[in-house]
């Protein structure tokens, strides 16, 4: 029996492949297409204290190898959430995390607190890229004060475990990630989206309808490398690594570079059986190289020259 | 006028499907039919619905390709796809050989609505609007609804056979240069009808086709009070409600909570009155 099992702090996930915030709906839509069980986690859209109608059309590009989008954090609030979402997600073996975000750190709070009163969740993500309203739309993460401040009035309140969810469009990534650990972070992922933007040459009109957007897909999976190096050398608790995944060949790049566990985002929307695949395609890694546990693989970029 | 509860098929299992390819055609310019073995989907298609097919050997085509049902054979185990080349997934799809196997989604979406007592169903297809109209027409010939086909097209070329539709409805042929049918737009054809038949409460029209014509039948919907269904097309990332990106703007919307349906999960079948039609 190989294990196949990841720690991210207080957390344990039966295998470090878990699916990206805003990529995965509810999951319940994958329901007759993937056994959701077998997933390491499944991390919820980004919910809000208040319901949110979402960005005008047009919200998504595809570009080679990648996409852009500017959805606008689309969800029914956490009030709905908890009686419309939950209850699937209940039914879930795997981990299921929430993802939080809000226009001001109060957001965050008040979004958390209301979701402590409730079962089936194993932890929260927070979404620091989207704007703070009090910052003149700045993201949360844009700089470590105000990341340190957020992340220390949500683990106040916050009994479960604490993931930051960190912008790559800053100039220090690990700056952010050292503000979020010394003030209760129990692990954080990267890479969101990094801004973006396409021009239709016929119209001369930006392609989305709020200009720039949020780049993803494989074609960010260099920078986000990048990223997490960065991290995983400047942070002492664990890194989950986003950006591009889309083969095993990718989470194997991450878990040596020293990511804990792994998210698949984009690959959802075009190959929503990647995320099964990939698990058992990463088993059969295991077996051929002959490993007993995913932790002997895991950091170990050899930098030796 | 009430609005009519569209059909919605939240129950119906969404699969991953691999389907060999049976037959490819091309049936006017540049226009393709692939017909493809699917045993499951060809017996729990309705009109509407469509599927999302994973361009084989373009790795640098990332999304899906949607497109309607066009048909659907449960004796012989098919569904045909409709299709027009327009860039490189469709360049890429009519290049395919019998035997081929493709990685497909489906069925997508919710499907078009007909009432058993509607006295004409009236289509208004515009270009490759015409390719759910097949299966449609497979329903309302079962059920004995009296349909009437209105056709557009540029020009004589892109004109689809018409032997698959007339024996279960009035066909009348538009084209923009006037090469085949009467010359104009399809809508002055539509227009023409209305202004002939009564009864508007127990008649429907059935629409697909590019924006423009869409607006202009929007117009004719409301100035003949008559009921209309739609199936949009918009971008499409995923076709299963989880990219978010297939907004299409609610003509009433509930400010600050919910303005916008998805194309793929709450669509791609809209009553016209519901939505604002944009490019
Ligand atoms: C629900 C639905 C059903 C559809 N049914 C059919 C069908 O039965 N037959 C058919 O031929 N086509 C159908 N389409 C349109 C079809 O999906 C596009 O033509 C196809 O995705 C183009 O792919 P491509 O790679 O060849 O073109 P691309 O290179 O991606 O684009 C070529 C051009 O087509 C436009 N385009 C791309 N995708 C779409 C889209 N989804 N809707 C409208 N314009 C688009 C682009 O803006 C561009 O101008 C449907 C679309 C939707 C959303
Ligand atoms: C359409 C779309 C919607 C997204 N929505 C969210 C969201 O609601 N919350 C969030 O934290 N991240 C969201 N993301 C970011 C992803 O979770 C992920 O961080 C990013 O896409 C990079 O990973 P990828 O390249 O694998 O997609 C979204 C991404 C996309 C493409
Ligand atoms: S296309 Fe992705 S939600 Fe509709």
């Amino acid at each position: 029996m190989i294990d196949m099992s990841v720690k991210i702090g207080p957390l344990r996930l039966q295998n470090p492949i878990m699916t990206a915030s805003g990529t995965f709906g509810y999951a319940e839509e994958f329901k007759d297409i993937i056994p959701l069980n077998q997933l390491g986690a499944v991390i919820t859209k980004t919910v809000t204290v208040e319901p949110r109608p979402g960005n005008p059309p047009r919200r998504i590009v595809e570009l080679n190898n990648g996409m852009l989008n500017s959805i606008g954090l689309p969800n029914v609030g956490v009030e709905q959430f908890i009686i419309e979402k939950l209850y699937f997600l209940q039914s879930l073996k795997t981990t299921v995390i929430v993802n939080v975000a809000g226009k001001t750190g109060d957001g965050f709070v008040e979004c958390v607190r209301r979701l402590e009163d409730v079962d089936g969740i194993a932890g929260y993500e927070l979404n620091y890229s989207c704007p703070n309203v009090k910052e003149g739309g700045l993201s949360f993460s844009s700089n470590a004060a105000t990341a340190a401040q957020v992340t220390r009035a949500v683990r106040r309140v916050a009994k479960r475990p604490l993931i930051v969810k960190l912008t790559p469009n800053v100039t220090s990534i690990s700056e952010i990630g050292l503000a979020c650990q010394e003030n209760g972070a129990d692990a954080v992922s990267a890479i969101n989206t990094l801004v973006g933007m396409a021009v239709n040459v016929k119209t001369r009109r930006p392609k989305l309808a709020t200009i720039t957007g949020g780049y993803s897909g494989p074609a960010i999976k260099p920078i986000a490398l990048a990223k997490v190096y960065e991290l995983v050398s400047k942070l002492t608790i664990p890194v989950i690594a986003i950006g591009g995944i889309a083969t095993v060949e990718d989470v194997l790049e991450f878990l040596i570079t020293g990511a804990s566990a792994v998210q698949l985002g984009t690959v959802n929307f075009y190959d929503p059986g990647a995320s099964v695949r990939i698990i058992d395609e990463l088993h059969a890694y295991c077996i051929q190289h002959q490993l007993g546990s995913l932790s002997e693989i895991i950091a170990t970029l050899n930098i030796s020259r | 006028m009430a609005v009519i509860p569209l059909n919605t098929h939240d129950h119906q299992p969404i699969r991953l499907c691999r389907s060999e390819i049976v037959s490819i055609t091309e049936i006017a310019w540049e226009t393709f039919v692939l017909r493809l073995k699917e045993p499951a989907l060809s017996q729990n298609a309705h009109p509407g619905q469509f599927v999302e097919i994973r361009v084989p050997r373009c790795a640098d085509i990332l999304w899906r390709r949607p497109f309607s049902i066009h048909d659907a054979d449960g004796e012989a185990e098919t569904i045909d796809i409709l299709f027009h080349a327009v860039g490189r997934g469709t360049e890429a799809l009519k290049h395919l050989q019998v035997g081929d196997v493709l990685d497909l989604l489906g069925p997508l979406g919710n499907s078009f609505h007909i009432d058993d007592h509607l006295t004409e169903a009236i289509i208004v297809a515009g270009g490759l609007g015409i390719a759910p109209f097949k299966l449609f027409l497979r329903k309302t010939r079962q059920r004995n609804v009296p349909t009437t086909l209105f056709y557009g097209v540029g020009k004589k070329e892109q004109l689809c056979r018409l032997d698959d539709f007339q024996p279960s409805a009035q066909v009348r042929v538009s084209s923009v240069d006037g090469s085949v049918g009467s010359r104009g737009m399809v809508t002055d054809l539509l227009i023409e009808h209305l202004r002939t038949v009564p009864d508007m409460e127990r008649k429907c029209l059935f629409v697909c086709g590019p924006t423009p014509m869409l607006r202009k039948v929007q117009e004719i919907a409301a100035q003949f009070q008559i009921k209309a269904q739609v199936s949009v097309e918009t971008i499409m990332a995923c076709g299963f409600g989880v990219c978010v990106g297939c907004a299409v703007p609610m003509r009433f919307p509930d400010p600050g909570k919910k303005e916008y349906f998805l194309a793929c999960k709450e669509g791609p079948v809209f009553n016209m009155e519901e939505i604002i039609i944009h490019d």
